[in-house]
C-alpha cells in the first residue's frame, strides 16, 4: 500500500516532466520535419511526417528568398562582433582587474550601468545618431552597437576571472623583463580560455539572433541579416508554410548545432550572473 | 590593486582601456544625451526642428496609447513572473528528485527555446495559432475540444494572452537552470536534519528550499521584469501590435511613432519614458523585495 502511495505520484511527476519537455521540443521538431514536405502534403495533413525527403523548400529559400545573402551577412556581422567584443572587453577588463588609477571607479560604474540600461530604449537615439553621421546601411553599422551592448557583460565576466589569475606569475615575468602585452598573451590569456570560450558562444548567440537594431539601422536588402530577412521572406510566401519553415530552420540550425555541442557551457554562461548574484 | 611591479607603460595602458570606453560612450552615452535633447523638439527627421520644451512629455503623460502599451508590458511581466518563475520552480523541485527519469534530457530540452531567435519563435507560434494549419487547433480538435477554437491572434480580447504564451514558453528553461543551480548549492545536510525531524517533501520545499532561495528568486523577478519591459521581437512578428493597438507594447509603440509616423522628437520622448519606467520598476521590485545581500 505504501509502495503504491509513493509510486503513483512518481509516475505522475515523470509524466508531467515528459509533457513539459515535449511541449518545448515538439514545435521545433514539427518545424524541422514539416520544412521537408511539399505544400500540398502539408495542407493534406499538418502533423504527418514527410513521405519522402524533399529539399526543394531549402533550394527555393536560398535562391528566391535570398536567404543565402542574409546568411552570409549574418556570418560577417556575427564574426566581427565576436572578435571585436572579446578583444576590446578582455583588454579593458585586464586594466580594470589589475590596476587602480584615477577615474577607475567612474569607468567601472559606467560599464556596470550598461547592464541596467534597457538597451532597446536606445533604438531611436542610435538611429538618429547614425543618420546624422551617415553610418546607416553599412557593413559596420550593426557591429558597433552589438559590440558596445555586449561590453558590459564581457568586462564583468573577464574581470572576475582575471582576478583569479595569480599575480605572482605575472610579477615574476615582469622582473624577467617581459612587456605587458607579452604577459597578457602568454600568461593571462591562456588561463582565461574557458571563460573566453563561454563569452564567444554567448556573443555569437546574441549577434546572430538580434532583431530590433537590425530592423531599424539596415535598409538595403543586400546588407540584411537573417532575422530581418525572415520577416521579408514572410511577406513573399505567406501561405506556403513548409517553405517558410525551411527559411526558419536555416536561421536556427547553426544555433541548435552549437547548443547541442556546448549546452553545458551555454547554460552555465547565460545564467552565471544570476547564480552568483 | 597597485601592482607597481607589473604596471604597463602609459601608452599600453591607454591602448588597452580606451577602445572599450570610446565605443561604449559612442553607442550608449551619446545616444542617451541625444534622446534627451531631441525629446524637447518637434521633429520628423528632416532639417526643420522646432523647440517645444516639455510639450512632448506633457503629451506622453496623457497618451492613452502609450499607457495602454505600458499596461500590456505589465501584463506580460505579471504572466511571466507567475508562468516562467512559477513553472520553472516546480520543474526544478521535481528534477531534484533522484528517482526522476532522464533528468539531463529534460533540463537540456527545456532550455533549447532560450537560445533560439525570438523572431523564429514568433513565426513558429503564428503557425501554431493559425486557424486551419495550426498546431493548437489541431490539438484541440483531436482532444474533442473544437468549441475552444478561437481566432487566437485576431480577437482583441484574447490576443494579449496569445502573444504572452510564447514569451513565457521560451524562457522557462532559463529560470529552470538558475533555480537548479541554486538548489544544488543548498547543503544536503540541511535536508537530512529536517528529515530526521520528520519533514516531508512539501514541507521541505516550503520551509527549507524556498527561504534559502530567497535571493535567487529576487534576482529572477528582477531579470523577468527587465526582460519583459523590452518585449518586442516575437510580438512584432506575430501581430505587429494589432488588431488595432490591442497587443502593442512600449517598444512597438516607440517604433511605430518614429518609423511609421516619423515623429522622431516624440519617439525620443517615448524612449526616455521606456527607460525611466523600466529602471523605475526594477528599483521598486528591489525595494519591495527588501535589501538583498548581493
Amino acid at each position: 500500500m505504501t509502495k503504491l502511495k509513493t509510486l503513483i505520484p512518481r509516475i505522475l511527476i515523470n509524466l508531467f516532466l515528459f509533457i513539459m519537455s515535449l511541449s518545448c521540443i515538439f514545435p521545433i521538431l514539427w518545424m524541422i520535419y514539416s520544412s521537408l514536405k511539399t505544400q500540398q502534403e502539408f495542407n493534406t495533413n499538418i502533423i504527418s511526417l514527410p513521405t519522402r525527403l524533399n529539399f526543394q523548400n531549402y533550394i527555393d529559400a536560398f535562391r528566391i528568398g535570398k536567404m543565402d545573402t542574409y546568411f552570409v551577412n549574418s556570418v560577417i556581422v556575427t564574426v566581427l562582433t565576436v572578435v571585436l567584443t572579446v578583444v576590446i572587453s578582455f583588454l579593458a577588463a585586464y586594466i580594470l582587474a589589475r590596476f587602480n588609477f584615477p577615474g577607475r571607479g567612474v569607468i567601472y560604474f559606467m560599464f556596470l550601468a550598461g547592464m541596467l540600461i534597457p538597451v532597446h530604449g536606445l533604438l531611436i537615439p542610435v538611429f538618429v545618431e547614425f543618420k546624422s553621421l551617415g553610418l546607416l546601411d553599412q557593413r559596420i553599422t550593426l557591429v558597433l552597437p552589438y559590440v558596445a551592448f555586449n561590453l558590459s557583460m564581457g568586462i564583468f565576466l573577464f574581470e572576475n576571472f582575471i582576478k583569479t589569475v595569480p599575480l605572482e606569475v605575472e610579477e615574476a615575468a615582469a622582473i624577467d623583463g617581459s612587456s605587458t602585452t607579452r604577459r597578457v598573451l602568454t600568461i593571462v590569456l591562456p588561463m582565461c580560455l574557458p571563460v573566453i570560450s563561454t563569452a564567444i558562444i554567448l556573443y555569437f548567440l546574441g549577434a546572430w539572433n538580434e532583431f530590433p537594431f537590425a530592423l531599424v539601422l539596415i535598409k538595403s536588402p543586400e546588407l540584411r541579416t537573417l532575422p530581418v530577412g525572415l520577416t521579408n521572406f514572410n511577406g513573399q510566401f505567406t501561405v506556403n508554410y513548409p517553405q517558410m519553415m525551411a527559411a526558419m530552420v536555416i536561421v536556427v540550425l547553426p544555433v541548435i548545432l552549437t547548443y547541442l555541442a556546448f549546452y553545458k557551457k551555454i547554460m552555465q554562461g547565460m545564467t552565471a550572473g544570476a547564480v552568483k548574484g | 590593486m597597485n601592482n607597481t611591479a607589473i604596471r604597463p607603460k602609459r601608452w599600453t595602458f591607454f591602448a588597452y582601456l580606451i577602445p572599450g570606453v570610446v565605443i561604449y560612450a559612442f553607442m550608449v552615452l551619446v545616444p542617451l544625451v541625444l534622446a534627451l535633447r531631441y525629446s524637447f523638439y518637434k521633429w520628423s527627421g528632416g532639417p526643420k526642428m522646432e523647440w517645444i520644451g516639455l510639450k512632448n512629455y506633457q503629451i506622453l503623460l496623457q497618451d492613452e496609447k502609450f499607457w495602454g502599451a505600458f499596461i500590456n508590458n505589465l501584463l506580460i511581466v505579471g504572466f511571466s513572473v507567475i508562468g516562467q518563475i512559477g513553472i520553472a520552480f516546480i520543474i526544478a523541485i521535481f528534477l531534484m528528485n533522484k528517482w526522476v527519469k532522464w533528468r539531463e534530457f529534460h533540463r537540456t530540452v527545456i532550455f533549447i527555446p532560450v537560445v533560439l531567435s525570438s523572431v523564429v519563435i514568433g513565426f513558429l507560434w503564428s503557425m501554431i495559432y493559425n486557424n486551419d494549419a495550426g498546431l493548437l487547433n489541431w490539438l484541440l480538435t483531436s482532444l474533442g475540444l473544437e468549441s475552444w477554437i478561437k481566432p487566437w491572434l485576431d480577437d482583441p480580447n484574447v490576443v494579449m494572452y496569445s502573444v504572452t504564451a510564447p514569451i513565457v514558453w521560451q524562457y522557462i528553461g532559463f529560470y529552470l537552470i538558475i533555480f537548479m543551480a541554486s538548489m544544488q548549492s543548498i547543503n544536503g545536510e540541511v535536508y537530512e536534519m529536517a528529515e530526521i525531524d520528520g519533514a516531508t517533501g512539501m514541507k521541505k520545499t516550503l520551509y527549507i528550499t524556498l527561504p534559502l532561495m530567497k535571493d535567487t528568486l529576487k534576482i529572477a523577478v528582477m531579470l523577468c521584469i527587465a526582460g519583459n519591459m523590452k518585449a518586442f521581437d516575437s510580438i512584432f512578428v506575430m501581430t505587429g501590435g494589432g488588431p488595432g493597438n490591442s497587443s502593442t507594447v512600449m517598444a512597438q509603440y516607440a517604433y511605430d511613432t518614429s518609423f511609421k509616423a516619423f515623429k522622431l522628437g516624440y519617439g525620443s520622448a517615448i524612449s526616455i519614458g521606456i527607460m525611466v519606467l523600466s529602471v523605475g520598476l526594477i528599483m521598486i521590485s528591489r525595494l519591495i523585495g527588501g535589501k538583498s545581500n548581493d
